[in-house]
């Protein structure tokens, strides 16, 4: 994912009903919250999602692990 | 205007006939500026400055196409053919504002037009979300969903460009002529069609207050961004320098003097390339 100088990681949430919990859904680049709500709805549109949303990556604290949130398995980021 | 005569129409037949050419003038003109701003988003897909705004143009250029399908297809109804004002008009019988004539040079100026007139088309369609004419309800308000990411993303890339002093002059130097445009674009204060639509029903706004809706929702953002282009009033209202002259002003096409599209824009909106598919 193209990652340029004054872009900063989105996480993405969202759930199809009302009944359903947020789900993590996937990440987005951008260089803010509009272009990150922006960029989100276009890029993750095959579903009709009831609710969407977005927050930056630093939003997220970590509890019990000592790396980065969201840092993938090393298979998963090859 | 009394409840008789503020009634609505559930068909185009049931609009009386002055009225109607009016309304189906309007239409025609939201048709095309949205057919054309759809492909001025396609230009873009592969040389956005990021994957994802080349992706985010892939996905305005399809609603921009589905709502100016929409459009054309309601023309029917007014005794319009829709293959024929797709595919056989000359450029001056396009209704489109002069900012679409040509591509724009540079991505600064694709922003002016995914903010400013994007937003300027959305204001004008909101004005019908209670027309008199009803078929209009349902589809402006499926309109105005999918024009929300298109505003998001105009705003987004308006402040992303403006954090650079390069970024702020290319954007000053595109969105000023867009500015003036879309102002204008509203139509004569007085007398003209956006006019005599508001006063029968048809919109719920004349064109200054077309221009005041459109100014308290992108004056706030290009002020923040370092324009110099609106400034704000007590009481929440913004303002806006320019002054125009109305002399030339084509009604119908809501743009002055006798511009149209360049030869490679109608081209490419009418489909030249793939005359030889259109069977009938």
């Amino acid at each position: 994912m193209g990652h340029l100088s004054g872009e900063y990681l989105y996480e993405i949430f969202a759930r199809q009903k009302r009944e359903d919990r947020l789900e993590h859904i996937g990440t987005i680049s951008a260089p803010n919250a509009a272009l990150a709500r922006a960029y989100a709805w276009q890029t993750y549109d095959e579903q009709k999602w009831f609710e969407m949303v977005v927050a930056p990556r630093e939003a997220f604290e970590a509890v019990n692990r000592d790396e980065e949130p969201f840092t993938l398995s090393p298979a998963e980021a090859r | 205007m009394s409840a008789a005569e503020a009634a609505g129409f559930r068909t185009a037949d049931d609009v009386p006939e002055d009225l109607r050419d009016d309304l189906a003038s309007l239409l025609l003109s939201l048709a095309d500026n949205k057919r054309l701003l759809g492909m001025r988003y396609a230009e873009w897909l592969l040389g956005a400055p990021t994957l994802e705004a080349g992706i985010a143009c892939s996905a305005m250029a399809q609603d921009e196409w589905g709502h100016s399908r929409i459009l054309y297809a309601m023309l029917k109804e007014f005794g319009r053919d829709p293959g024929q004002l797709e595919h056989e008009r000359e450029a001056g019988q396009y209704l489109s504002i002069e900012l679409l004539d040509e591509p724009p040079a540079e991505w600064s100026g694709l922003v002016a037009l995914n903010f400013l007139l994007d937003t300027a088309l959305s204001v004008q369609i909101e004005s019908l979300k209670e027309s008199r004419f009803e078929p209009l309800h349902y589809k402006v308000r499926k309109v105005l969903e999918e024009e929300r990411f298109h505003f998001e993303h105009g705003r987004g890339w308006l402040a992303r460009l403006a954090q650079t002093p390069a970024g702020l002059r290319s954007l000053d130097g595109a969105l000023t002529p867009a500015w003036r445009s879309c102002l204008q674009w509203f139509g004569a204060p007085d007398g003209g069609l956006i006019a005599r639509l508001s006063e029968e029903g048809i919109s719920d706004a004349g064109p200054d207050e077309l221009r005041a809706r459109w100014l308290i929702r992108v004056g706030p953002i290009v002020m923040e961004a370092g324009l110099g282009l609106a400034e704000s009033e007590d009481g929440g209202a913004w303002r806006s320098s320019a002054d125009f002259d109305w002399s030339k002003w084509d009604s119908a096409r809501r743009r002055s003097g006798d511009g149209a599209l360049n030869s490679e824009t109608l081209a490419a909106v009418r489909g030249d390339k793939n005359r030889a598919m259109l069977m009938d």
